[in-house]
């Protein structure tokens, strides 16, 4: 035996009691893990090396207020920008209003679009077809294996923005870095039908010619339109995502928030735990000073237990994290792409070793400070 | 410091410094608590021989459990002076006390006091934990032990699968595991029945008599202390004279 194996068995010694604290530990490093992870991914992951490239140029005003197209070439223009497509959201209905046939459809111009999107992947093959055929469009391989869709399959959308239905032909699938399940058109298919749309677009995307002039470029771009009608707005693609994230509040703040909460709340629960299943073994304590037990062995006995017990919760809770964002990911979309990584599994483990040494620390010093013969006089 | 040298010298006297393992000088211990005080030892003195088997008995509330506590570091005197193996262990800090204790006492109580986690082998290895011994050593340390009280074949039972009579052979292997010079017993058959009672009797009697421990019992039973050597008295925390 050593002392860790003494640590352990005191720690697991009311089954009840740890499997209770074990698993409101580990529920709540569930909780944190997930919500690092989605952090991590909206505000400290830059992306893609070409999606941090990438410059979204909308109306300053709204989303919803079309660009004129000739800013596409004003834009082009701009020291530093490689290549310029317009991006417009259609909004289409596939089938039904069912929550499950609801993706993204933009059109766009198919000859560029992979020269700014140039870490999507197609067959070249399937890339000419797209261009070649104005009601083509391309989706990406989550949503086509979603719909069972295959290259020459053709899908209708019912115009909800625009008075038209979309009648278009699979032509490609392409291979994004993350599967976004969005679905690419010709723009000029809608251009053709609906008259007001001539000449606009929704936004531009456009591509920088390395990630240290996209701050730059993004000024430029902003300041050329500034005295305009349509004064615009630009930002790195990343950026421009987390702008509809936080149309949903303030979502850092709400993180944080429950972060902390979560933290707070275990550090109580296991507080009290530990504080409780220490005082009951007050003659314990006392036979082992009397044993010869010194002071800081005490101590590092019971702050190993309460270590021992959050570690094991803070280790489920985080690999438990991993299977769910896992499995959640797969199912594309929104989160596509999320994975909880090696370090935030660390700072998740982290946080569950330093609640077990803050939630048994004082138990523990109180207990290492027992005076012998009151200890042995407990009774209990 | 010159209290300490008085007593030495006082001692080498008609039986050597070195044959004296407990020798206490006028030892008194008074709890206070709140307003009340309560004089648990009063003016205490005694001699302990090594090789001695010292019965301690009185009444309940006559301090016997108090001396005992002095003798094996667990509690300070409130005055007096008090040489257990010639050191002067209230100088010590509290690791030192702690240290001490393992090293030179084995300390027996009524209830056993097992670990209820870990299995008689465990229980009787846990004061070799912090000694500097190999794995392999401290095996061999704690089989000695509990075959010597007679349980090699019990050395992988938790506490609760024991009677009272082999917990408490369990914690007299515990007591005697590092070795020690003194051997203190809290009426240690007072939870058991005659015939565990005479058993772990039995075997003090063998650790005094074939290992040269120095034991100090506290019983309140005459067949416990006619183990003894030597049976003391006390009532209302004075010790009484020998044969008083
Ligand atoms: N920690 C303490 N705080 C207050 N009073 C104490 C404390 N320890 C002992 N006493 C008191 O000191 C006196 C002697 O107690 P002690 O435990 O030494 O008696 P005892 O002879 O061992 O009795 P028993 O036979 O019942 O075990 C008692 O009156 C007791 O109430
Ligand atoms: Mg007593």
């Amino acid at each position: 035996m050593t002392l860790t194996h003494f640590v352990t068995k005191n720690a697991f010694r009311n089954k009840r009691r740890s499997l209770l604290t074990v698993g409101s530990i580990t529920f709540s490093l569930l909780l944190l893990t997930l919500m690092m992870t989605i952090w991590r991914s909206f505000y400290l992951d830059k992306g893609s090396e070409d999606s941090a490239q990438r410059l979204m140029t909308r109306h300053k005003v709204s989303l919803a207020n079309f660009l004129p197209e000739f800013y596409r070439q004003r834009i082009r223009s701009i020291p530093g920008v490689t290549h310029v497509v317009p991006i417009t959201w259609f909004g289409g209905k596939y089938k039904d209003d069912k929550a499950e046939n609801f993706f993204a459809q933009f059109g766009t111009d198919p000859t560029e679009f992979f020269k700014v999107y140039t870490d999507y992947k197609i067959p070249p093959e399937q890339a000419a077809a797209w261009q070649h055929d104005r009601a083509g469009a391309i989706v990406d391989e989550h949503m086509a294996k979603k719909y069972g869709w295959k290259v020459g399959d053709k899908i209708t959308l019912k115009g909800t923005i625009f008075p038209m239905n979309l009648e278009l032909t699979i032509r490609g699938i392409y291979n994004p870095p993350t599967s976004t399940d969005t679905l690419y058109f010709d723009a000029k298919y809608v251009e053709e039908s609906v008259r007001w749309f001539r000449g606009s677009a929704g936004l531009f995307a456009s591509l920088a010619d390395s990630p240290q002039s996209v701050g730059r470029v993004a000024t430029t771009i902003d300041d050329a339109f500034r005295n305009s009608p349509q004064p615009t707005k630009t930002e790195s693609e990343k950026a421009f995502l987390l702008g509809f994230i936080s149309m949903l509040g303030n979502v850092k703040a709400f993180i944080l928030f429950i972060c902390g909460a979560v933290v707070f709340a275990i550090l109580l629960v296991s507080a009290n735990t530990m504080a409780m299943s220490i005082r009951e073994r007050t003659r314990e304590v006392a036979v082992l000073k009397t044993l010869g037990f010194p002071r800081k062995t005490i101590l590092a006995l019971f702050i190993g237990e309460g270590v021992t017990l959050a570690l094991v919760g803070g280790l489920i809770g985080s690999l438990g994290a991993t299977g769910l964002v896992g499995l959640v990911a797969k199912g594309g979309g929104f989160f596509a792409g999320l994975s909880v990584t090696p370090g935030t599994m660390g700072v998740a483990l982290l946080v569950a070793g330093l609640v077990g040494f803050l939630s048994s620390f004082a138990p523990s010093y109180t207990a290492s400070r027992l005076n012998i013969v009151e200890g042995l006089r407990h009774i209990g | 410091m010159s209290a300490v040298s008085e007593i030495q010298n006082a001692g080498n006297g008609a039986v050597g410094n070195r044959n004296i393992v407990v020798q206490a000088r006028g030892v008194s211990k008074i709890f206070r608590r709140d307003a009340f005080e309560v004089t648990a030892l009063d003016n205490v003195s005694i001699d302990i021989a090594a090789g001695e088997f010292v019965a301690l008995m009185g009444p309940s509330g006559s301090g016997k459990t108090t001396l005992l506590n002095m003798i094996a570091a667990i509690d300070r005197p409130t005055s007096g002076q008090l040489l257990v193996l010639s050191e002067d262990i209230f100088l010590l800090n509290d690791e030192q006390t702690a240290r001490w204790r393992n090293e030179h006492v084995g300390y027996i109580f009524q209830t056993f006091n097992l670990m209820p986690v870990l299995t008689a082998f465990e229980n009787v290895e846990l004061p070799l934990l912090l000694t500097n011994l190999t794995q392999q050593q401290r095996r061999d340390h704690v089989t000695t032990a509990l075959r010597l009280v007679g349980l090699g074949d019990r050395m992988h039972h938790l506490p609760r699968q024991l009677s009272g009579g082999q917990e408490q052979r369990v914690a007299i292997a515990r007591a005697i595991v590092t070795d020690p010079t003194l051997i203190i017993a809290d009426e240690p058959t007072g939870d058991l029945d005659s015939h565990s009672a005479t058993e772990v009797l039995e075997i003090l009697k063998r650790l005094n008599e074939n290992f040269q421990k120095t034991v100090v019992m506290v019983t309140h039973d005459p067949h416990a202390a006619s183990y003894a050597h030597v049976v003391r008295h006390l009532e209302k925390g004075m010790l009484l004279p020998i044969g008083g």
